[in-house]
């Protein structure tokens, strides 16, 4: 009979396509436009950015700024361009740019007189919305950074100030780093270990290394895990999490058209048991889900660069979610038969379950109650916090049982459905 | 010995809150026979048919198909009945055949079988040439015919009408009429609702008039007829705004009021007595009559005389 059903509803859908496109055109549609405005460069990471340095000082700790951003992690994600005032702002306008950064005449003088206030200059491009916002990131650390330095050292700058203008010999030269030193030593104790840490992904990073040393003609390979993918990576998984709760929420809307056009009503004159008429819809639904979760998570790992470690059981694990959210809004149209009641409490609902069940924000971030007492019960954590252990690395046995409760979750709601829809038309409720 | 029930609906009662929708609502329905069930919009035939359906579960009473308490056996009830509900319920993007054969599959026929049912369907509703189509560019009445064939793939032996010609055009529900005649020609037992006088009439062999979820009376067009005292009612033309029949001697010893108004007057004769002889008494009545009408009783009549108000109302 499931056949029956199911080839039925596969006929309607090709004689009216529209809402079964739509559910698999939004997430195509919202996995490019994010990949347009996250999307990867050539280097699979943010892209390096391109701005304008105008170096109007000169001066030693001018030099120092430059040659920052030329080195190491900064040549990786930087690429600054040494220009004269008036064409940096010509290339700014040309939006060949994405910001300039001005270093004010006397910069440095101020900054080790700490007479007057000392500026930096930053002209973001308004057509550019995230590198500028990174640069504008980078440039307050550093003032933080340089404001730090002029707290704690201002005792010795009068005599940086000296060497600069003057010259010195190297034995006064190694008497102030030994100073600079000893301070550094005395607070060691308060800044070491540090309040905030950064710790890159063990396994991740292996594969990085493995995969930079393999790689042909001397070049490193493609990181394919690199922090960005990984972040990445993260989000996309709750990003998927939530979509798929509003995909489910659209894609059993054709209950309710069952319901309204009476044919649910009709099938219930010929069988007595409802589940199966319910289980072809979830069914259905789940089909089409399957396809959006893939264009997700395919489109967007191929967007973003996203490596997934193991593929087969992301797709097993994904796929039992789709039982879930299918059956769960199985089970809202069985509480609220009418369609246009049961749109906004839908909504209400997937929304709850996707941001309490951690898919927008990590789950340890939310409310102490909610995080201990909710969130672990909710099956959308369940699946996100499985499909982050499958990808970052210490979800090899938690994948599995995982896809067993959501699977059993998703049979106790279509059963839990049917029981409701029964009693709701042998009490003569009709929508 | 009277033909044993394929339908036997005993005190059936269903309130909805406070608003009760049935009360006691009892009759049977034989093989080969179309029982009326006759009652304004709101009367509760839909709610009774949802009963015996299985769709709704009644408060009180019992529905027996076939001898067996419908709900002690439900699935065996089902494969029995063929339910053709008031509202369209079919597929409006699949075609005429795909729905005949996607219900013929849900009520357990094979592949095979439901194709051959199909197409005999087609052609006995006359939509064999339409076949193909997407019913939602069928008509009216086509639609209504896909409707009714969609509960007979199956060959139920009871056949539930609700309301079937509810909004086609005359010449369609000739057509449908037509179908259910033959229909019942074939012994299937039919439990038609509707709220057409003239479908009560010409189409059933019993009719129970229902109002209020009761059923006020039920028998075949003549005992119902009889009721008012025979076959003929008169009707007076006058100003009865003056004069009250209440207010005349032995008038209703003489005559039973259908209807009263305040230049008409209905009315039906007490016991056998000679249509003359009532003509002569009503003359003789302190009104100046300006017309009198002779005319066998209605259906309406007679919902008039149960309920006090016109079944058109």
């Amino acid at each position: 009979m499931l056949g029956v059903l199911l080839a039925k509803d596969l006929r309607r859908a090709r004689r009216n396509p529209l809402p079964w496109l739509i559910n698999i055109i939004v997430p195509l549609a919202m996995t490019a436009l994010i990949g347009l405005v996250f999307g990867r460069s050539n280097d699979e990471t943010l892209g390096r950015i391109r701005f304008a340095v105008v170096d109007e000082d000169r001066s030693a700790l001018a030099d120092l700024l430059r040659g920052s951003a030329n080195q190491q992690s900064g040549a990786k994600y930087l690429e600054p361009m040494f220009l004269e005032r008036e064409e940096a702002l010509r290339l700014i306008n040309a939006n060949e740019i994405s910001a300039v950064l001005i270093i004010p005449t006397n910069f440095m003088r101020n900054y080790l007189m700490g007479s007057e206030a000392v500026g930096l200059e930053l002209i973001k491009n308004p057509a550019e919305s995230v590198h500028p916002a990174v640069l504008e990131e980078l440039l307050g650390a550093l003032v933080t950074a340089l404001n730090a330095i002029s707290r704690n050292f201002a005792g010795e700058f009068p005599e940086v100030r000296r060497i600069v203008d003057e010259g010195t010999s190297p034995h006064e030269l190694a008497l102030l780093a030994e100073r600079v030193g000893n301070k550094l030593s005395a607070a060691k104790a308060f800044v070491n270990p540090p309040l905030i840490s950064y710790e890159k992904n063990r396994s991740n990073q292996t594969q990085e290394d493995s995969q930079t040393k393999t790689g042909k003609g001397g070049t490193p390979a493609k990181s394919k895990n690199s922090n960005a993918a990984s972040l990445f990576a993260f989000l996309l998984i709750g990003l998927c999490a939530m979509f798929l709760l509003f995909l489910a929420n659209n894609a059993m809307t054709d209950l309710h058209r069952e319901i309204r056009i009476r044919t649910f009503e009709r099938y219930q004159t010929l069988h007595d048991q409802l589940w199966p008429f319910i289980l072809s819809k979830v069914v259905f639904a789940v089909v089409v889900l399957s396809l959006g979760a893939a264009i997700m998570l395919g489109g967007g790992g191929l967007i973003f660069g996203i490596g997934w470690r193991q593929p087969v059981p992301l797709m097993v694990l994904t796929f039992g979610y789709t039982c879930f959210v299918a059956a769960f809004f199985a089970v809202t149209v069985a509480l609220v038969p009418d369609e246009r009641r049961a749109g906004v409490l839908n909504n209400i609902a997937g929304m709850a379950l996707g941001l309490a069940g951690g898919c927008a924000f990590p789950a340890r971030q939310l409310p102490v109650f909610l995080r201990d007492h909710v969130t672990p019960w909710l099956p959308s954590f369940w699946y996100v916090q499985a499909a982050r252990d499958v990808q970052f690395g210490n979800g090899d046995a938690k994948w599995g049982l995982a896809t067993f409760e959501l699977g059993i979750t998703a049979a106790i709601l279509i059963g839990l459905a049917a029981v409701l829809f029964r009693n709701k038309f042998r009490s003569g409720v009709r929508p | 010995m009277p033909t044993m029930s394929l339908l036997r609906v005993q005190g059936l009662n269903k309130a909805y809150g406070a608003i009760r929708a049935t009360e006691s609502v009892s009759f049977e329905v034989r093989p080969g026979e179309i029982y009326g069930l006759l009652g304004p919009n709101g009367a509760g035939k839909t709610t009774t048919i949802s009963m015996i359906s299985g769709l709704l579960k009644p408060d009180a009473g019992e529905v027996f198909v076939d001898g067996v308490a419908f709900w002690s056996d439900p699935r065996r009830a089902k494969r029995i009945m063929g339910v053709v509900p008031q509202e369209l319920a079919i597929y409006e993007e699949l075609s005429g055949r795909e729905n005949l054969e996607f219900w013929g599959r849900m009520a357990g026929l094979s592949r095979q079988e439901a194709r051959a049912r199909t197409t005999e369907l087609l052609e006995a509703l006359s939509l064999a040439d339409r076949a193909a189509d997407a019913v939602k560019t069928y008509s009216g009445g086509m639609k209504r015919r896909i409707n009714l064939g969609c509960a007979l793939l199956h060959r139920p032996q009871l056949l539930l009408l609700d309301e079937p010609t509810v909004g086609i055009d005359p010449q369609a529900r000739l057509n449908i009429l037509e179908f259910i005649r033959k229909l019942r020609g074939s012994g299937t037992a039919i439990l038609y609702t509707t709220h057409y006088l003239e479908e009560a009439e010409t189409l059933c062999q019993r009719i129970g008039i229902i109002d209020k979820g009761r059923l006020l009376a039920e028998g075949t067009l003549s005992e119902l007829q009889e009721r008012l005292g025979g076959d003929r009612v008169f009707v007076l033309e006058a100003d009865f705004t003056a004069t009250k029949p209440d207010s005349w001697d032995d008038f209703h010893q003489r005559f039973r009021i259908i209807q009263k108004a305040d230049h008409q007057l209905v009315v039906a004769a007490v016991g056998k007595r000679d249509p003359a002889e009532c003509l002569k008494e009503l003359l003789g009545l302190p009104v100046r009559v300006e017309n009198v009408m002779l005319k066998r009783p209605s259906l309406n009549d007679v919902f008039l005389q149960l309920t006090g108000r016109d079944l058109r109302e």
